[in-house]
Formats: structure tokens, sequence, C-alpha cells
């Protein structure tokens, strides 16, 4: 029997001792276990101990950044399992399409996620683009994280666009050569990024296994580098913008010292980061991220998954015969967020697929450059802000209608029909 | 006074070093970076294609024969219509010179384009629409075996025909 007790707590005390050396700290009971928690873990660390209480309002952030990232976790899941059963070469990727549909368990729903969560990413990556702009998220510190957010929003773009391919039906085929041909107009290069792109002059063998290693490696490669500075930044210059009450005392920044403000914790101390906002905060304006940020957190996480999912099981991707290069649908349409510029391209190939994309992401690159003055950050459509945000929500709304004409007002031959007359 | 003097000439020395320092290193790292960039530059080639496993750009389409005079064929896989008028053989390309899709033919008017409206008159000329550039004719050859062969490399002008 003293055997048996004896080898129990030898148990016990190796089985107490591989917990420790996983997880340093156990189940944290107070808050200040709970703050070293969060520092102590690499998955946690992510985060501050302590959040700002503003920062947590669902109504300022809308959550939309944390959104976009639980997508592109979705994203990279369920498209790992459907690489599986994918082969990059016509026509056997069609093929694959049919046998994820009506013979792999569970591939249809897993294809429809896929989709609809890529759908949702470029909505919402734009969503959290207009949030960002209109709270002035992009003013100081955070000029340089507003031009990351450009570059992963075409990212998100690229992405998706690559992934458009990938089914080889005619929806796919055609989309994307409306598309390739978009780039073959560029002035000088054109023609040649073209022919990278595609591997070739025609969307054959080579564009498709091109498109394939963009999709799978090389963009979500980059995506991912991307989003780890965006939260880096976001993590070291405070969870969103608060609000400032007058413009900061610019504090001389000395390599190698710490900033004067130490209200730090852990390795957040070892960083030059602005003093400024956390010399502002009053201590009762923070609150501890576990539970207040980590809870919400998980609880947006289990709202987009149960919505990815009823979409998923309800909504089927749409499929359509496979490609056929012989043969054009009409109309033939680019992906939903292309058709804005499929509108413009059908006055212009170079004005609406060239000229006004390169300047519209330039502009967006420019943006908080052009616009430093630090007022209006951290609220809504701030009154000193209203001409900036106006701009903005002139040109916002331009590439919606443009879009939503392309989607619904435009029929066969590309003439304008009224959607409520099909 | 000896000693500053010492001073001064450690001091010039110590900056006699720094100079070269700096210049060594900026040297080195100049280098590098081109010899980078350089590789990276001549590398980049390896993007590009030299053989394509594409249709060949010059292929047989049939016998005359298979075209009677006063028709107009559409060749869905060299996507091009071909005429055969009282004047001879001619053949248009029916990849729209917009964004690639393919048109189609409108007896006795022309071409429209499905994507984004382009019309074309019945040489190919554009009427209107975003298309800017008409569509290519091809040149058309017969074969040793007595076939039609067309070259989509070599454009012609729309007053070709070819009389077998």
């Amino acid at each position: 029997m003293s055997v048996l007790t004896a080898v129990g707590e030898r148990g016990l005390a190796t089985w107490r001792a591989v917990r420790r050396s996983i997880f340093r700290v156990g189940w944290p009971r107070t808050d200040k276990d709970r703050a070293a928690a969060m520092i102590s873990s690499v998955v946690l660390h992510v985060h501050p101990a302590k959040v700002q209480r503003h920062s947590l309002r669902a109504s300022y952030t809308l959550g939309l950044g944390l959104i976009s990232f639980y997508l592109f976790g979705v994203l990279i899941v369920t498209g790992v399992v459907l690489m599986l059963y994918y082969t990059p070469h016509p026509p056997d990727a069609y093929r694959s399409m049919k046998d994820l549909q009506f013979v792999v368990t569970f591939g249809l729903v897993l294809r429809n996620m896929h989709r609809w969560a890529a759908h949702a990413m470029v909505f919402v990556v734009f969503l959290h683009m207009c949030r960002v702009f209109f709270t002035g998220g992009y003013k100081g510190p955070r000029q340089f994280n507003w031009v990351v957010g450009v570059g992963l929003l075409l990212l998100t773009l690229g992405l998706s666009f690559t992934g458009y391919l990938l089914p080889w039906d005619q929806l796919a085929f055609w989309a994307i050569t409306v598309g390739s041909n978009i780039a073959g107009y560029a002035p000088w290069l054109g023609a040649e990024v073209k022919y990278l792109l595609l591997g070739g002059n025609v969307i054959g063998a080579g564009a498709l296994l091109r498109f394939y290693v963009l999709h799978c490696i090389i963009l979500p490669l980059l995506a991912i580098m991307l989003v780890a500075v965006h939260f880096y930044r976001v993590r070291k210059d405070g969870l969103s913008a608060p609000p400032l009450p007058e413009p900061p005392p610019v504090e001389e920044m000395v390599a190698g010292r710490f900033p004067p403000s130490t209200r730090s914790y852990g390795l957040m101390a070892l960083t030059d980061r602005p003093a400024q906002p956390v010399v502002e905060a009053e201590p009762d304006d923070e609150v501890l991220a576990w539970p207040h940020l980590l809870y919400r957190e998980l609880l947006l996480l289990l709202v987009v998954l149960v919505v990815l999912h009823a979409v998923a099981l309800l909504f089927n991707a749409p499929l359509e015969e496979i490609a056929d290069p012989t043969r054009t649908p009409n109309p033939a349409k680019a992906p939903w967020y292309f058709l804005g510029l499929q509108e413009l391209v059908s006055y212009s190939a170079f004005v609406g697929g060239v000229l006004v994309p390169t300047l519209m992401v330039l502009v967006l690159v420019l943006i908080p450059y052009l616009d430093p003055a630090p007022r209006g950050v951290g609220v809504w459509f701030a009154p000193e802000r209203s001409w900036a945000n106006r701009v903005f929500a002139a040109l916002a709304s331009v590439t919606i209608l443009v879009t939503l004409v392309g989607m619904f007002f435009r029929g066969p031959n590309w003439a304008w029909v009224w959607p409520w007359t099909q | 006074m000896n000693d500053s003097r010492a001073g001064r000439g450690q001091d010039r020395n110590r900056d006699v070093d720094e100079t070269r320092r700096r210049l060594l290193f900026s040297t080195g790292v100049t280098t590098v970076v081109l010899g980078a960039v350089g590789f990276l530059g001549a590398t980049a080639r390896f993007l590009s294609p030299n053989v394509l496993y594409e249709p060949p750009s010059r292929a047989p389409i049939g016998s005359p024969d298979e075209f009677p005079p006063g028709t107009v064929t559409f060749l869905p896989d060299h996507r091009l219509f071909l005429f055969n008028n009282p004047a001879g053989f001619y053949a248009i390309s029916s990849v729209c010179t917009h964004l690639g899709c393919n048109v189609r033919h409108l007896a006795g008017e022309g071409f429209a384009c499905p994507c984004h409206g382009s019309l074309f008159d019945a040489n190919g000329q554009v009427i209107h629409g975003p298309a800017p550039q008409p569509l290519s004719w091809f040149a058309l050859s017969l074969s040793p075996r007595g076939e039609l062969v067309v070259d989509t490399r070599q454009i012609v002008q729309p007053e070709y025909r070819f009389r077998v």
C-alpha cells in the first residue's frame, strides 16, 4: 500500500514538474498572477498586462481588426486542409473541386467556409480601414502602421484574387482573364508583369501553378509577416488611439535610455515608445487585460466561428462548369471587389485599370503624412477633422457605388440593367 | 604643454582612424549590397519561362473544303473566325483587344464583346466601346498536305485575302 502511495506521489510530482516546464505560472487566480501570465506566455504576451478602458469599447473599434485576424486564421486552417485534396493542374483542379463537393467528408463545408471567409475578409479589412480613418487612428505615432495596413489590404486582395483561379471553373477562368489583362495595361512593364504572372501568354497550366504558389505560399507568408509587424506596432503604440485632449508634449527620446514614464510591465519597459499616452492616462482608466480584453476576444472569436459555420452550412460556394477558354460567359465578371475597377475599365482600360487604382493606393499610403495634425484622434467623426472625414467618406462611397453598379446593374454585354427586372 | 600636444595628436589619429573605418565600412556594405542586388536581378530572369507549353501559334485548321464559300466558322481552339468569301479566305481573332474575352459574331453587323460591350464592324474595326485596338487579322497559308494553316503571331492588314 505504502509502495502504491509512494509511486502515486512520485507520479504526481513528475506530472507537476512537466506541467511547470510548459506553463511556468499555474492557472492564475489573482490579478497579479493574471498580469504575470500575460507577460510570461508567448501566446498571450501579444497583449499588454493592462489596457485602456477606452480601447475596449465595442462601439469604438467594432472589433474589425480582430475579426479580420480571425478570418485570416480560419482561411489558413481551412486552406491548408483543402490543399490535401487539391491538384494545381487543369483539368484535375476542377475534379478536385467536385471531389471536395461530393466525395470528401465535410469537404463541402470546409470549402464553403474558405470561400465565404475570404469574401468576408476583403469586406471586413475595408471596414477596418474606414474605422481607423474615421477615428483618426492613423495619426502619430501610428502613421507607419497605417501604411502597413494598406499593405495588408493589398495582400488581402491579392490572396483573394489568386485563390479565385484555383477552382478552374468558368467563373474563375474569365474573372482572371479580365483581371490579368488589366495588369497588361500598366505602362512600360505591364506586358512583362502579365507574362510573369501567367508564366506565359495564356491562362493555362503554368498560370494555375503560379497562382497556386502565390496563393498558398508567397502571399500568406508576406501577410503573416506584415500582420506580425502590424500587431507589434499596435502593441507598442497602444491598442487603439486614445482621445488626446491637447497636443502632446514632445519628449526627447535618447537611444538606450528608458522612457521617463515607466508605468510599464515586464517586456514593455525595454522598448522605446512614446511616453505620452501612458503619462496622460489616469490610473483608473486602465483595466487588466485578463479578463477584460481576453474574454472579449474569445467571445468575438466564438461569434465569428458560429456565424461562419452558419453561412457555410446554409450557402454553397459557387462552382460553375469547367473552364472553357473558347466560351466567354455573358457577362463575364471579375471578383466582386474588383467590379468597381471593371466598371471603370469599361470606360477606359488604362484609366480604370491602372491610373485610378495606382492613385488610390498612393493616396492611401500618403494619408498619414498629408494630414499629420494631431487633432480629433480617438473619437468617431471628430468635428476638427470633418473635412478629412468628408473627403474620405466621398471616396469610399464612390468606390462602393461603382462596385455595386458592376455587381447588380450590369447585364449581358455589360449593358445597363435594373436588378429587379431580371 | 607637452601632454596636451600629444593629446591633440592622439585625437587626430583617432579621427583619421574613424574616417578610415567609416570609408572601409561603407565600401564593404556598398559592395555587398550591389552584389546581392546584382545576383537577385540576374536570378529574377528565372521567373520568366523559356519554353511555353501552350498551343502553337502556327497551326493547321483543316482543309479549305471544310469551309464552304460564304460561310463564317468560329474555331474555338484557335480563338478566331475563319471567313470564306468570294475574294478569298481571311481569319479574324475572336480575342477582344480590351481584356481578352471572346467576341461574338453578329451576321452582317460585326462583332460584339460580352464583357464590356465593345462593338467592332465586319472588318474588326472598333465602332465603339472601351476596346483600344481593332481585332487582329491573322496570316493564312497552305501546308504541303493542302491544309489551311493560321499563324497567330503574324498580323496582317484587313485587305488581306488568301486564295487557295
